[in-house]
């Protein structure tokens, strides 16, 4: 093995483990609320990083990412409260009914034109929102559903631990998933999907490969947030849950790989504590959006690169 | 239980909001004919409109004039969309034919985000109605809400008015064009920009219409526009993608699906009856109803 496939393979995983450490030293100056913003920041990050491999690596937007996290969510939630299965048995089934929903849904819709997708995963997620409030029956609509919890002293700090290990796997499982030669694939696809066909790709498999890949890690994260925050109501399949993956996403850098791992935290972090002025950050949110997508769409990882080309040549 | 009775009202039921949703699949499906692109933010359109149509109907022209407010609704949001394409869409095309399709959706969805919380927050979650002077009118031996019939009628004088101005005049011989050949249509000598400009308010106006239309109906608050334009979407999918004629028989199609599954089903699912239709159709014929074999591009 020559030395650069050795950087490449260990200093992703030792970026990782540092930027883990960092948040678990971070944490030991913050208060239970904190802790708690750091938790739900976690949960973004992989969401924003798994969505982030379809729509910016692969051209493929699906938007119904919120969805499938909530298909992981109450699927465990139920398997749980209904049959008393324990959580090993029951996370693991949730992620695995979010592959298969991924999977049939991208089986349909992927041989089409690249709106297809977007369109069908808009109206499949609305239309899971509206079963989840619908069948109260099942899931209590907007009353909520309870569940159990991972750890029982329900302490936040024990649970950064847990997202940070989730976080930690999910975002190397995807940076090895984006680096492997089925990277290329995606990178084809994206750019010119005809021309990829023309070469050999079978780029249907390579998409719902990608599809449902990413819809189960939504649905892994989904099904461990929703025995985080204990109680699940519809809301977390709504489109404003769609559209916050989207702002972190392209205010990270859309495309990029660190893009939404720099992106989810501040907005996330930002969006908790702006709570109490109502809808306003959102409008701010979109307006920077909108700004970046204009003037800047490589995002803060863009603003970093050029900010370290301006600074370098001083240095050396 | 079967009634003949309860059938045929369901029936009429679906045919008359199915024109109303067909009216905002028209919207979609004209702006991606012309500009190539999906606007996510037209619930927000239909938002806007029906905000509209209740601030001129209570401030301003009271219920029995509801119809010059709509008007006014209408070329309301169509000035708005005119407004705002130059600024937001239009750099989504760099010459007038390259085009950055994720530009378009993000820059849409930040749209729909911005006009969503905007009236969240100048608003507040109430949901508001303007009232409506039309009462039941007896359809036969069976009675409909006044205020969708009118709804639907002039739904369909819309269209009417949007096929005259495809088929009959000069701007509507060059958005057709365009819509077959953005390059064609530029060396015609057509500035194929203004025409995205003029294509997009028209788009959006239309679902002002369908927003002002519905306004008594579906009364009117921040996120009324998510549950038609969800079936816009299915619409144009049912449809077929660019398809006018798909745009308005499945628009009726999912009416009457809904409407009818509503009074034999189960009525809480009713919104999702379109999506089951949609996955049907997808099965059966992906292109759509009405639409061409597929092509790339």
């Amino acid at each position: 093995m020559s030395a650069l496939s050795a950087r490449r393979l260990w200093l992703p995983i030792l970026l990782a483990l540092a930027c883990a450490a960092a948040i678990l030293v971070l944490s030991r100056f913050l208060g239970e609320y904190g802790v708690h913003v750091l938790n739900t920041s976690l949960y973004y990050v992989i969401l924003a990083a798994s969505w982030n491999v379809l729509a910016g690596f692969t051209g493929r937007f699906s938007l119904a990412h919120q969805a499938f996290a909530a298909i992981g969510a109450y699927t465990s939630g139920l398997l749980a409260t209904r049959y008393d299965l324990p959580l090993w048995v029951t996370i693991p089934a949730a992620v695995l009914a979010a592959i298969l929903l991924g999977f049939l849904l991208g089986r349909l819709v992927l041989r089409m034109r690249a709106v297809y997708l977007a369109i069908a995963t808009w109206a499949f997620a609305e239309t899971i929102h509206i079963l989840l409030t619908a069948a109260y029956a099942i899931t209590r609509g907007e009353l909520g559903l309870s569940v159990p919890p991972v750890f029982s002293d329900m302490d936040p700090r024990s649970y950064l631990y847990l997202f940070t290990g989730l976080a930690v796997v999910s975002v190397l499982g995807l940076h090895a998933f984006v680096r492997s030669p089925l990277g290329y694939f995606m990178r084809a696809i994206r750019d010119d999907e005809l021309r990829a066909q023309s070469l050999g790709v079978d780029t249907v498999a390579i998409k719902t490969l990608v599809f449902t890949v990413t819809s189960g890690v939504a649905g892994l994260a989904g099904a461990f947030y929703g025995h985080y925050v204990v109680v699940l109501s519809p809301q977390i399949a709504d489109f404003s849950e769609m559209a916050k993956i989207i702002v972190m996403v392209v205010v990270g850098g859309f495309g990029s790989f660190v893009g939404p791992l720099i992106g989810a935290p501040p907005v996330q972090i930002l969006s908790s504590y702006l709570a109490k002025y109502g809808e306003w950050d959102m409008v701010i949110f979109a307006v920077v959006v909108i700004g970046f997508m204009r003037f800047n769409p490589g995002g803060l990882v863009d603003l970093v690169r050029a900010g370290w080309r301006r600074v370098r040549p001083t240095r050396s | 239980m079967f009634s003949a009775e309860l059938f045929t009202q369901s029936l009429i039921a679906g045919i008359v909001i199915g024109i109303i949703y067909a009216l905002m699949a028209l919207g979609i499906t004209f702006i991606y004919s012309i500009v190539k692109m999906i606007n996510w933010a037209m619930g927000e359109f239909y938002m806007l409109g029906s905000f509209v149509q209740y601030f001129l109907v209570v401030g301003l022209l009271g219920p029995d004039l509801w119809w010059v407010a709509a008007l006014l609704s209408a070329a309301a949001v169509f000035l708005v969309g005119w407004l705002i394409e130059p600024v937001l869409i239009k750099p989504m095309f760099t010459g007038g034919i390259e085009r950055r399709d994720d530009y378009a959706t993000v820059v849409t969805i930040a749209l729909l985000l911005l006009m969503r919380n905007l009236a969240t927050a100048l608003n507040g979650p109430y949901q508001r109605s303007p009232g409506t002077n039309l009462g039941t009118v007896m359809l036969g031996p069976l009675p409909e809400s006044g205020a969708r019939l009118a709804a639907a009628l002039c739904a369909l004088a819309a269209m009417v008015l949007f096929w005259v101005l495809l088929k009959k005049t000069w701007l509507g011989l060059a958005l057709r064009a365009s819509s077959q050949s953005r390059v064609g249509v530029q060396i015609a000598g057509v500035d194929i920009l203004r025409l995205d400009q003029v294509a997009f308010g028209i788009g959006v106006g239309l679902a002002g219409v369908a927003g002002a239309l519905l306004a008594p109906v579906f009364l009117v608050f921040p996120t009324n526009g998510v549950v038609t334009t969800t079936k816009g979407f299915e619409i144009i999918v049912i449809g077929g993608l660019g398809s006018i004629p798909g745009a308005v028989v499945a628009g009726i199609l999912l009416g009457v699906a809904e409407s009818l599954g509503a009074a034999f089903i189960s009525s809480p699912y009713q919104n999702a009856y379109g999506f089951v239709l949609l996955l049907a159709v997808l099965l059966i014929k992906p292109s759509g109803l009405f639409g061409e074999r597929m092509r790339h591009a």
